[in-house]
């Protein structure tokens, strides 16, 4: 074996903290180890250069480079390991920055704690093999699971793009939430005609199917080729995609949840919602009294939802003005946390609608009490810090988002995380906020947390996008980190077969061993660790690597 | 116990899952917050990679803790892996008490963007191990 050794100074944030000149000595006398070398910067030109001269000249067949955390710069050091012919996961990166220059001050502490996490990573490497990352072909059809705006768009795109689409809707009809909603914030237009031209649009493709009336029952498979059965009018229909799509929207809360607002048993007690559906239609005395509730199933611990739903304060600010509007001496008081108003030209509106003369009173509202003659509210202002009661014609909760009724079962079906909330969790919030953990499944609009319905399409047509890069290209890299069976070990008790996740193990009952399909391992090491007869090895994290890992950090070897 | 082995700083081995622990202990480094150099850190995919064997290796070979650290519950990025590891380390303790160490080996969660959390568990660990090796 003969391994060469790379310590980054990274200029002084190595080097001021780590003996790296010592370093670098100590491992040279080691056996198999023919270069050990320092260099101010080895991600640079440079740096890159001498790495790639020693592997020529040294015939290196294990390069580890201490240096920044493996996450950075990983691409860099695999692609120059496949310029110098060598194969890219023969790579040991050592953390001796991020894991020790920076976490302690002492130079001799620190030296000492880095020459163990390099001959971690010498042991380590030492039974590192060569693996192939493997290529699998990917469908380009996309299942679209709910046909709200969110839906209906990512469909749109991608259906231009020239995949195959595959639309379901639990409903008869698509359009969701949007649909209902009269006058859509911010041009004001009638949701149903813009569901109505997304429809149209969608239908003069010819590589759409839509689906209504239909739910998902089975999901099976890997990216690149997910296998979903389909519970239609027409009977049971199975199709495959390769990549999907999960755009269920949200559940309006229902505010029945708190008793106290005696919402359902008194007319005059309302729901944004029903105002947008019925408001036109509403009995209201000549100079009403109105009372708007904010904050009604959001940033409420109580009942297990503390995050804001984002637009339920421009629409709480849109009943008071549409009140204001056509009741000109109307007294309308809005019951507010914080308000917030989230779109764009909502902080103007909330301007406009107090310069019409709406009230707001900064209050906790502890009860209505509906009565004959008028609703009482009673709370307490915590501006003024006092107990109020007041009484009201009419009395509108602005409700928040809720997740949808069926995020709990799609995230079981297609395996996907769901955060505190059960909202659909993203792989990350910044860097990745449309994937899902599982490649190939986005998610888009309020299904991945309350969103209006800009943001839907929004967050709709960039996951369509996203998608859409993945499936054009037409094949996919497995990450060889996957399990592999010693089939003359294993003994067949199957205990793998029950703790693996993504069902990635079967049984061949002829042989009677197990083997592992390699699509659908997700690398997690669980049969690893499982397996009682040592059969099962992760590739890059096998039983031995660790145990040497171990040794080295303990100085047991 | 000799004097000087005694006085010697714990060693502790950490396995950190890489896409929730090991990203703290990443953040928790490029913060510039500090923690004992005693603590180091074995990467495994997902903390259900971790076979007790690997915990009892380490203590055999003379490690003073050692911990387990993976996603919060519900959020594993293998779906449910976490789940395993806490019952396997649930089992593990239960013979590592029979042995009086159950200080040893420690579980916890932590989300990739909790580097103060990761610091305070590690340095938790630490002092409490620094301390139960003092009293010998």
């Amino acid at each position: 074996m003969r391994t060469g050794i790379f310590i980054c100074h990274c200029g002084h944030n190595i080097k001021h903290t780590v003996d790296v000149k010592r370093l670098c000595e100590y491992f040279s006398t080691f056996p198999g180890v023919v270069v050990s070398k320092d260099y101010p910067f080895v991600c640079s030109e440079p740096g890159q250069d001498m790495i790639q001269e020693s592997i020529k000249k040294q015939g290196l067949d294990r390069v580890i480079i201490a240096s920044c955390t493996p996450s950075l710069h990983s691409e860099l050091f695999k692609d120059l390991l496949k310029k110098s012919d060598i194969n890219p996961f023969l790579l040991r990166r050592v953390s001796i920055r991020e894991h020790c220059s920076w976490v302690g001050d002492d130079i001799e502490i620190n030296t000492e704690k880095a020459r163990r996490l390099i001959l971690a990573g010498l042991y380590s490497a030492a039974h590192y093999i060569p693996l192939e990352e493997k290529v699998v072909e990917v469908q380009k059809s996309a299942l679209v699971i709910g046909g709200g705006v969110s839906g209906l768009s990512a469909a749109l795109f991608l259906s231009r793009m020239g995949m195959q689409v595959y639309l379901i809707e639990k409903e008869d009809e698509l359009g969701g939430h949007v649909r209902t909603l009269k006058n859509v914030w911010p041009a004001g237009r009638d949701g149903k005609i813009i569901i109505e031209e997304m429809i149209k649009d969608l239908k003069g493709q010819n590589n759409v199917e839509i689906f209504t009336s239909t739910t998902i029952t089975d999901f099976e498979g890997f990216f690149g080729n997910y296998e979903a059965t389909l519970n239609t009018p027409a009977g049971e229909k199975k199709l495959t995609a390769g990549g999907v799509i999960i755009a269920i929207g949200f559940s309006p809360f229902d505010a029945r949840t708190k008793p106290e607002l005696h919402y359902g048993e008194d007319e005059r007690i309302i729901t944004t919602l029903d105002f947008e559906k019925n408001g036109d239609r509403l009995k209201l005395p000549e100079k009403p009294r109105v009372a708007i509730l904010h904050c009604v199933g959001s940033r409420d611990e109580q009942i297990g939802k503390p995050y804001c739903s984002r637009i339920c304060c421009v629409n709480a600010l849109r009943v008071a003005d549409a009140i204001k509007t056509r009741y000109r001496d109307a007294y309308v008081e809005s019951f507010y946390m914080d308000v917030r108003a989230h779109p764009r030209g909502g902080e103007e509106f909330f301007e406009d609608t107090q310069e019409k003369g709406v009230l707001f009173t900064r209050a906790n509202v502890a009860e209505i009490i509906p009565a004959p003659g008028g609703i009482t509210i009673r709370g307490e202002d915590t501006l003024f810090g006092e107990v109020f009661e007041r009484e009201f014609d009419l009395v509108v909760l602005s409700i928040g988002m809720s997740p949808p009724e069926d995020s709990k079962l799609i995230a079981s079906l297609l395996k996907i995380t769901l955060d505190k909330d059960k909202f659909f969790l993203e792989a990350h919030i910044k860097l990745r906020p449309f994937d899902t953990a599982v490649k190939g499944i986005f998610i888009a609009g309020s299904c991945s947390g309350p969103k209006d319905v800009e943001e839907s399409i929004n967050h709709g047509r960039a996951s369509a996008v996203k998608l859409f890069g993945f499936l054009n290209l037409g094949y996919a890299y497995v990450d060889p980190f996957i399990s592999y069976v010693d089939p003359k070990r294993c003994s067949g008790c199957r205990m793998c077969e029950q703790a693996c996740v993504a069902k990635a193990i079967k049984y061949d009952e002829i042989k009677r061993v197990v083997h592992v399909e390699e699509a659908a391992c997700m690398g997690c090491g669980l049969c690893n660790a499982t397996c009682p007869s040592s059969a099962i090895g992760l590739k890059g994290y096998m039983d031995s690597m660790i145990d040497d890992e171990i040794s080295a950090f303990l100085e047991a070897i | 116990m000799a004097e000087d082995e005694k006085n010697k700083n714990p060693e502790i081995v950490g396995f950190a899952c890489s896409y929730c622990t090991f990203k703290a202990s990443e953040m928790a480094g490029s913060l510039r917050m500090k923690y004992p150099e005693g603590v180091k850190l074995i990467q495994v995919p997902c903390s259900s990679r971790v076979d007790p064997a690997f915990v009892i290796k380490a203590i055999v070979e003379g490690a003073d803790g050692v911990f387990v650290a993976g996603c919060h519950p519900g959020d594993c990025h293998f779906i449910k892996g976490n789940y395993y590891t806490r019952r396997k380390i649930a089992a593990l303790k239960e013979m590592f008490n029979i042995f009086s160490m159950k200080e040893k080996l420690r579980l916890f969660w932590v989300s990739a963007a909790e580097a103060r959390r990761f610091v305070e568990k590690v340095t938790d660990m630490y002092n409490d191990i620094k301390e139960k090796k003092n009293e010998g």
